[in-house]
């Protein structure tokens, strides 16, 4: 995927830099998502990307299951409109925070390899005072676009709260 | 105007009476009414569903989805849910094809309309009652109270008004009254209740499939509703002799009268048969002055009915009446001199009375078919509806059969003719009326009155008591008045009822003493009242369930005990989890902690996750390896099988402290559980006497489980684990629930899932308990275009990008494609489609319960076919697209209970079928099965 005509580079320089860029990314992820413009999420996946929620549980014991499983960008669109057109639930807020953000690789082809802390809030109208709804990490492949952006190509959210409240109605 | 081709043939609309057209881009319905053709949109314009998929009545069109009613002459909303008019169109027939004008008619019913179209919509049912008595009387008044509406036909076969009988054998028979006391309407009241009296009108019999009643001269009579009130007639015996004299039986105001004049005439009267209506007989002839006898088969005089104290009391009574009692005597024959017995003496008599009871008429109903008992008479449900939920019976010929227990009662009384009118009617008026009363009963004999509250049995101990008059009260195993019999103490007989309603053990000798208050001989603290008292099932019986069932925390201490500790198998994890000797995984039997875990003899042994010693939940990882249990409190430890293998000191310190030498560490392993395997699904069982697993799942649903468990090695592609919100029950009912599937999961519907014409079934075992829904996919090429106009009817131009999800790969021996499986209490077995998994129930009180997912697929399993499985998990599982709305529906069930008191939910959908499989996704069937089995196990 990677067109950049530049040798690519893994030093702490090229590490950091795309920190940075991660974090702004991120920033932008969750407010598409906080706001519920679940249609724009998408966008942020590269037409083959893999996005999978599961939990630690299955995680480190190499268990393939997700409580969402996309393998490229058109089940995601597909999980974008099922859920705006189609899911009955009961209104929420959702926000997403994500933080410790660490580049843990650049791949030769300028595949950017990084791992993200994540925790979701829920608050709904009976409980106004919200709650943990997850707590995890992201598991993260960024691909940097001809016009210098970055894309998913893979994101494996693993969640630490064993036990999901209820139901988990947009992705995270 | 423009008007278009439809080609259609008018024919055909008046043949079909409705039809869906598409002309100019519009979706319109074509109706037949009287002859003329009609045409309306198509499209409800309160939500999105076909017209024509509809009900037709009286002119107008009901909307399937929410019952919207439209005029289809004019368009007209006939009020809630539908708001606003339906477009019509013109429409004209040339050379037998009908046109259509396209444009919609000016403001159907905005500019006035009808006015009385937003008044209360009128009433077009026709509620027929057979039988002409006391108990139709009252039906018809109930219905009417309670606000029914329609046409109210009464056909009686004899010349009179409805009358009541009890004074038939008393002051009417003794000439005080007249039969107009008796008549149960006051004059005008019939007319008030706009009821057509058709009496002298015999019913020859009951077309059910027409829905009439036909007459006797051959006229048929239409209902909506019918209620048989056919009562009951007495019961006549064949005696040698009988030629020469008249025997005189008693039960309508011909026979009154007649026998009235009879006995006037005699001086010596004999009554056959020592019942009350004898008792009653012998005690008028005796206020005539005549002499009387009564001759009884048995022993001693209601033998069958009361506790032998108060039947010699009665005796007495009659004895000191003047009654010559005759028992244990057969009769010979009958003649002018009298009546000779077995025994071979004569009592004279000139006047011959029989009354050895009644049969209920109940050949009406039998000759149509409907369920009748086998003593005789109409089996109904609580609300006295009878097999046919178009037909009630009420007062003597119907019988009460209890839900659950099948036990079957019939009542012949005013009481019970007056109640069970009352509930049908009220039923018949959409108002079900709740509750029974404690059965009364009265007779008047000899200047006084004998009442009966409760249901007396022979078999019953009997206490007297003799206060201002001596009362009977009759006692259950369990010193708990179930009945009482009264001769002139109304207060003693007010504190029965109440005892009776109280359920609860009384002391004999109190009460027997007639100081003791009887209002105070109980405690009056209601939490020394049994269970089954305080928590009584609505008694319109399995079409409710209350609220208390899933809130109450007693209750659900009682399912702990009751059913997932007791006779069931409770589903606790794959063989394919602990492939390894020493692999374990934490799990549960209903609410309680359980290790499964392999042995080094390869079984597989469940038992509880409690430290015998101080209760310490010992095992703490999700999943491991290990060749002990050690609890980390005090470090007792326990092999594989659950035997205590270690305690630390247990000789004490330098002879000092330790166990007692009684102590035997075999006594003290942890509890060990029932197992069994059945193709890779392990069950434990707190329960010995729990029948092996193949019959506890029966021939049936072991077909659908067998499809999933097909003896294949299994691989588990790993776990969901969610908290919902609601009680445990709320989730095998979801998948008892066919009714919710196209109503709750749209995506079902848009991406043609599950869509009319997908043959489908809700399954029910024998038991009740477990089951199965099920349904087929079609293939693109097998849903016809109607199904496919339907599907795009919901939502136009929604499509999957990757339509890969929906793909279904056969692989299973079954006709079906989706089955979702109850295995009662606990376990959902899941294939929807190629995505395969199991569900444990984990109820953490009556108010929140966790589901544990495990998915999996085989072991001969393709790369592609793995992904395939997990792609289509989207579906399922706590994000599913079907599955996170089935969570959100259960807590907002949960959350309407907790957020009101006292209430019941209404599962009445499909009445045709009370309990058990159902064909038809519109049934509830499957639901009441499963309460009728909880209700049996829980004693409630």
């Amino acid at each position: 995927m990677n067109t950049m005509a530049a040798p690519v580079v893994d030093d702490a320089a090229a590490r950091r830099a795309a920190r940075l860029d991660i974090e702004e990314f991120n920033a932008a992820y969750c407010t598409v998502l906080d706001d519920g413009a679940l249609e724009d999420w998408p966008e942020f996946f590269t037409e083959d990307a893999f996005y999978n929620i599961t939990s630690r549980e299955n995680f480190d014991h190499g268990r393939p299951v997700g409580l969402v499983y996309c393998e490229n960008k058109a089940m995601l669109k597909d999980r974008a409109l099922a859920i705006a057109k189609t899911s009955m639930f009961g209104p929420r807020y959702l926000r997403h925070y994500m933080t410790n953000t660490q580049v843990t690789g650049i791949e030769p082809d300028g595949t950017i390899c990084a791992t993200v802390n994540y925790i979701l809030i829920e608050t709904l109208a009976e409980l106004p005072e919200g709650r943990l709804h997850q707590a995890g990490r992201m598991i993260d492949r960024f691909q940097r676009q001809e016009d210098g952006s970055l894309l998913l190509s893979s994101r494996i959210a693993v969640y630490d709260t064993l036990l999901v409240p209820n139901a988990l109605v947009l992705p995270v | 105007m423009s008007f278009q081709l439809t080609n259609v043939p008018a024919a055909q609309v008046h043949g079909a009476g409705a039809m869906a057209v598409e002309v100019d881009g519009l979706r319109l319905a074509l109706f037949s009414l009287d002859g003329e053709i009609f045409a309306t949109g198509n499209i409800c314009t309160h939500a999105f569903a076909l017209l024509t998929d509809g009900h037709v009545e009286n002119g107008c069109v009901e909307c399937p989805l929410h019952q919207g009613l439209f005029d289809i002459r004019t368009g007209k909303a006939q009020g809630t849910p539908v708001t606003k008019d339906i477009a019509t169109y013109a429409v004209k027939i040339d050379e037998g094809i009908v046109w259509v004008d396209t444009q919609p008619r000016a403001g159907a019913g905005e500019a006035g309309g009808r006015a009385a179209a937003l008044a209360a919509p009128a009433d077009f049912r026709r509620l027929v009652i057979v039988g002409a008595g006391q108990a139709g009387a009252e039906a018809a008044r109930r219905a009417r109270a309670e606000g029914f509406a329609g046409t109210i036909t009464m056909l009686g076969d004899e010349p009179h008004p409805p009358y009541e009988r009890p004074p038939l054998s008393k002051d009417l028979l003794l000439g005080k009254t007249t039969l107009a006391d008796a008549h149960v309407f006051d004059a005008g009241e019939a007319e008030a209740l706009k009821l057509e009296l058709r009496l002298s009108t015999p019913v020859a019999s009951i077309d059910r499939d027409k829905q009439a009643v036909v007459l006797g001269d051959g006229e048929t009579l239409a209902y909506d509703m019918l209620v048989l009130a056919t009562g009951a007639e007495a019961r006549r015996i064949d005696l040698p002799g009988a030629e020469t004299v008249t025997l005189h039986y008693l039960r309508d105001a011909k026979d009154s009268e007649a026998l009235g004049k009879a006995l006037r005439a005699a001086e010596s009267v004999v009554v056959i048969g020592g019942g009350f209506i004898g008792l009653e007989l012998a005690s008028a002839a005796r206020a005539l002055g005549k002499s009387a006898t009564v001759i009884e088969a048995q022993d001693r005089l209601l033998q069958r009915l009361l506790p032998p104290e108060p039947a010699e009391f009665l005796a007495w009574v009659a004895e000191q009446n003047d009654v010559a009692l005759r028992l244990g005597a057969g009769v010979a024959r009958v003649g002018p001199e009298g009546v000779t017995l077995t025994d071979g003496t004569t009592v004279a008599a000139d006047c011959i009375v029989v009354g050895i009871g009644a049969r209920p008429r109940d050949d009406l109903a039998r000759a149509a078919g409907l369920e009748t008992a086998a003593t005789g008479g109409i089996v109904v449900n609580g609300l006295n509806r009878s097999s046919d939920p178009a037909i009630y019976a009420v007062g003597d010929v119907a019988v009460l059969r209890d839900s659950v227990t099948g036990a079957e009662a019939r009542m012949e009384s005013w009481q019970n003719a007056n109640l069970s009118a009352a509930r049908a009617g009220g039923a018949i008026a959409g108002k079900p009326q709740i509750g029974t009363d404690v059965p009364w009963f009265w007779s008047d004999l000899f200047g006084g009155t004998l009442q009966i509250v409760g249901a007396p049995a022979a078999d019953q101990t009997c206490v007297r008591r003799d206060g201002e008059a001596p009362v009977f009260f009759c006692l259950d195993a369990d010193n708990r008045v179930a009945a009482c019999i009264d001769f002139g103490d109304a207060e003693a007989l007010r504190a029965a009822r109440q005892m009776i309603e109280a359920g609860q053990p009384v002391d004999r000798a109190a009460l027997a003493d007639p100081d003791t208050n009887l209002f105070q001989i109980e405690d009056d603290d209601m939490k020394m009242l049994p269970i089954e008292k305080r928590f009584a099932w609505p008694a319109a019986g399995l079409d409710r369930v209350p609220d208390w069932a899933y809130t109450n925390k007693e209750i659900y201490d009682r399912e702990v005990e009751r059913i997932f500790h007791g006779k069931t198998w409770n589903y606790v994890g794959l063989e394919a989890e602990v492939p390894e000797a020493g692999d374990f995984v934490r799990s549960y039997v209903g609410p309680t902690p359980v290790v499964m875990v392999r042995d080094h003899d390869g079984g597989i042994n469940v038992f509880e996750n409690r430290c015998s010693h101080r209760a310490a939940e010992f095992c703490r990882e999700l999943r491991g390896n290990t060749e002990e249990f050690v609890c980390p409190y005090h470090q007792w430890s326990y092999d594989l099988k659950g035997n205590l293998a270690g305690v630390p000191f247990r000789r004490g310190v330098n002879g000092e402290g330790g166990m007692g030498p009684d102590f035997r560490p075999e006594n003290h392993g942890v509890k060990k559980l029932f197992v069994t395997q059945r193709n890779g699904a392990v069950f434990a069982s707190f329960s010995d006497a729990v029948e092996p697993l193949e019959e506890y799942l029966g021939e049936e649903m072991l077909t659908d489980f067998d499809a999933v468990f097909n003896g294949k090695k299994l691989t588990v592609l790993g776990h969901y684990r969610h908290t919902l919100m609601g009680n445990w029950k709320l989730y095998p009912e979801n998948l008892k629930d066919p009714y919710h599937a196209t109503l709750l999961h749209t995506f079902l519907v848009t991406f043609g899932l599950l869509v009319a014409g997908n043959k489908s079934a809700m399954i029910v075992d024998p038991s009740g308990r477990h089951s199965t829904m099920a349904s087929a996919k079609s293939d693109g090429a097998a849903v016809s275009d109607e199904n496919k106009a339907e599907m795009r009817a919901y939502r136009d131009g929604l499509t999957l990008s990757d339509p890969r999800m929906m793909d279904f790969i056969p692989e299973f021996d079954s006709p079906w494609s989706v089955t979702m499986q109850v295995v009662w209490p606990g376990l959902i077995v899941q294939r929807e489609m190629n995505t395969l998994g199991v569900r444990q129930i984990v109820p953490n009180g009556p108010n929140e319960f966790t589901m544990i997912w495990t998915m999996f697929g085989y072991e001969d399993d393709t790369e592609e076919m793995t992904r395939h499985r997990l792609r289509q998990g989207n579906l399922m599982g706590p994000a599913g697209f079907l599955g996170l709305e089935d969570n959100e529906a259960i807590k907002f069930v949960q959350d309407g209970m907790l957020n009101s008191t006292g209430g019941e939910h209404l599962v009445v959908l499909d009445p045709k079928v009370p309990t058990g499989t159902s064909t038809t996704l519109i049934s509830e069937a499957a639901i009441r099965a499963m309460y009728k089995h909880w209700r049996q196990e829980m004693g409630l």
